[in-house]
């Protein structure tokens, strides 16, 4: 009961039995997708999906905490490149690939946590932490940048340079290879368990911790909250959640480019968050879903309008939507309901 | 002899180090100082202007006149960003981060569909200069002098004239200088098209020495953030010159042995440790020091 609790408490939208009911059909509808979608079409949507663990780390680093990285491309890329080297080496080894996994994700977690302690324990001011994770990602995308040719190789996998790492295996566990439904029941278990996770975080008392950090750190840390360890703990998480979707990313389609760190990708993450509204998860969910099943289709027509259409997005939502366009939404849509009930005759 | 040429070219070295973070970050520490705004648009910006250069120099322009038209142009556009864009995110700095990363996107997407992948180049000015076994480019000793200037020039802005006054004034406290007849409203688009104007005026300076493209600006920024970052916003020329100083210090040596890239990764390493000893920046550092040696002294 307790544990439920941490689920339907305040911090995201849709508390109403109504919104679980709805949010269960959802759930349910991905799981039966397989039964319509042909397995190509299952391998698009395991796409869309795989992003969105990177968008809900960043909106609990920016939207809960106040704290916005431009960085978390890099923790997408350590990670996509570790479990290309690791799970390569280990080619034959069932277990190869969960290695990977487990590397990637550690690595994500080591250099988070390096590079947080820089950061938070100066009490830096709040622009810097934006400035210096792009740097991050900046300079290891011009570092795989220039890896290209046979000396820049771990055991027997090469980096590749501009063109990236090929032939990354499939995910595996023991001799189940996963693939096509298989791997897109995988990306669906692990988005849901990481947005249910990120929700119960907000609502337990450390995301209250969190909340009062971005009205205000100086008063949170009078009443006696350690800051500096409190952020540095949610950027980890964060960085971890953007390592996630590397690895998804991967499996999913066996190479990565240096591309990936750079300015252009870094920029993604901050725009579906900012399209969505960043104080709440559900609709960083929907808007990340949504907009890369937009660029999605924009990229593969081959447009070249993609990225005009994504930076105007972001300015014209800054400036007419501050809270995001979902968060907008359904405040407007539960302020309707509400007027409704109450101009209802017979109910005064 | 010898020893001589070495001494000069490590000078030298340095000297070009320095010149180059002080220009790619001049603009940016600018409009930080004033709003505590980081302009993510400044790679654009300084893109702008090596554009604005390149055009007017195939017009037909002496070199420096492109320089000063590029140092225009985009002042102007700045000044455009900033009445239609920038100003409504005063006060929320990270939205004003966001907002910004749009317009350049915006603006470097722009400019590949409006000139394509890239411009004709500008040939570098000036010969070089043999000192012993070592030669030196005139043009980056044309630079690190106009960089020096830059710096006088706006120690003058900012100390002599009223804009100064008034700038320096907003900076302290915004709300006073309104109550004492202050338009900060003007001081704040003035401040934001120096920035910009300034981030032109390198970016054409600097394109002699780089291959004009619309993603050109992207080499600039890394260098440019770390230089604010490390020189803080509590005073912008000691700032800037401290910060560009210190960090060639670090970039000179690593940079000499080890390669161009892992120069880069100095900086950003030397950066992490330094807002470590001094989270407000060299200039905040300096201001500290120099009051205590007024209060002693």
């Amino acid at each position: 009961m307790k544990y439920l609790a941490l689920l339907t408490g305040p911090e995201d939208i849709g508390q109403s039995r109504l919104f679980w009911i709805v949010f269960v059909l959802l759930v349910l509808n991905f799981v039966l997708g397989p039964l319509w979608m042909s397995e190509f079409e299952a391998s698009n949507v395991s796409y869309y999906l795989l992003n969105l663990p990177m968008a809900l780390g960043l909106c609990l680093l920016w939207g809960y905490c106040g704290v916005l990285s431009f960085g978390q491309v890099a923790y997408f890329g350590i990670a996509g490149y570790l479990y290309g080297i690791i799970a390569g080496n280990m080619r034959g080894d069932p277990w190869g690939p969960l290695l990977g996994e487990v590397g990637g994700l550690a690595a994500c977690a080591v250099v988070s946590a390096i590079f947080g302690y820089f950061m938070f324990y100066a009490r830096v001011q709040r622009w810097i932490v934006p400035i210096l994770t792009l740097v991050l990602a900046l300079l290891l995308e011009t570092f795989l940048g220039q890896t290209a040719g046979y000396q820049w190789r771990v055991g027997s996998v090469q980096l590749g340079g501009y063109n990236g790492m090929t032939g990354i295996p499939w995910f595996q566990l023991g001799d189940f290879t996963f693939f096509g439904y298989s791997f897109y029941y995988y990306v669906v278990l692990l988005v849901l368990v990481s947005y249910l996770g990120c929700r119960a975080l907000v609502n337990s008392h450390h995301g209250k911790v969190m909340l009062a950090m971005r009205e205000d750190p100086l008063r949170t840390e009078l009443l006696g909250y350690d800051i500096r360890a409190r952020q540095l703990a949610v950027f980890v998480i964060a960085g971890v959640l953007a390592g996630l979707s590397g690895l998804l990313y991967v499996q999913w389609g066996n190479y990565i480019t240096p591309s990936q760190l750079g300015l252009v990708q870094a920029a993604l993450p901050v725009i579906w968050v900012a399209v969505g509204g960043r104080s709440k998860l559900l609709a960083v969910a929907i808007s990340a879903y949504a907009l890369n099943w937009i660029t999605y289709s924009l990229s593969s027509a081959g447009n070249q309008y993609a990225l005009v259409i994504i930076g105007g997005l972001l300015v014209v939502v800054m400036l007419f939507f501050p809270d995001g366009i979902v968060v907008t939404l359904a405040r407007n849509m539960n302020r309707q309901a509400l007027t409704r009930l109450l101009r209802r005759p017979g109910r005064s | 002899m010898e020893e001589f040429g070495l001494v000069i070219s490590v000078v030298y070295q340095f000297g070009t180090n320095a010149a180059f973070l002080l220009l790619c970050a001049l603009g940016l520490i600018v409009i930080l100082g004033m709003m505590n705004i980081i302009n993510l648009a400044h790679g654009e910006l300084m893109m702008m202007g090596a554009y604005t250069a390149s055009l007017s120099y195939q017009a037909g322009l002496p070199f420096p006149v492109c320089v000063a038209v590029s140092f225009l142009v985009v002042g102007f556009v700045g000044a455009v960003f900033e009445r239609l864009v920038v100003r409504r995110f005063y006060g929320r700095e990270l939205s004003a981060l966001v907002v910004t990363w749009g317009i350049s996107l915006l603006l470097s997407q722009g400019t590949l569909m409006v000139f394509g992948p890239f411009l004709p180049s500008i040939p570098i000015p000036g010969g070089s200069l043999d000192v012993g076994a070592y030669s030196l480019s005139v043009y980056w000793l044309i630079l690190i002098a106009v960089s020096i200037a830059v710096v006088v020039a706006l120690a003058w802005l900012y100390n002599r004239t009223t804009f100064g006054l008034h700038a320096r004034a907003t900076m302290q406290d915004a709300a006073m200088a309104r109550a004492l007849g202050v338009n900060t409203g003007r001081i704040y688009m003035l401040t934001f098209s120096l920035g910009a104007g300034l981030a032109g005026f390198s970016g054409a300076l600097l394109a002699p020495t780089a291959s004009i493209m619309p993603f050109m600006g992207q080499q600039f920024v890394a260098p440019a953030f770390i230089t604010v970052v490390v020189g803080g916003a509590a005073n912008v020329i000691a700032g800037a010159v401290g910060s560009s100083v210190l960090l060639s210090l670090v970039r000179t040596p690593v940079g000499f042995y080890l390669g161009a890239f892992l120069g880069l990764v100095a900086l950003l390493l030397a950066a992490l440790i330094i807002i470590r000893l001094m989270p407000n920046g060299v200039s905040a550092a300096l201001l500290r020091w120099s009051d205590r040696r007024a209060q002693s002294g």
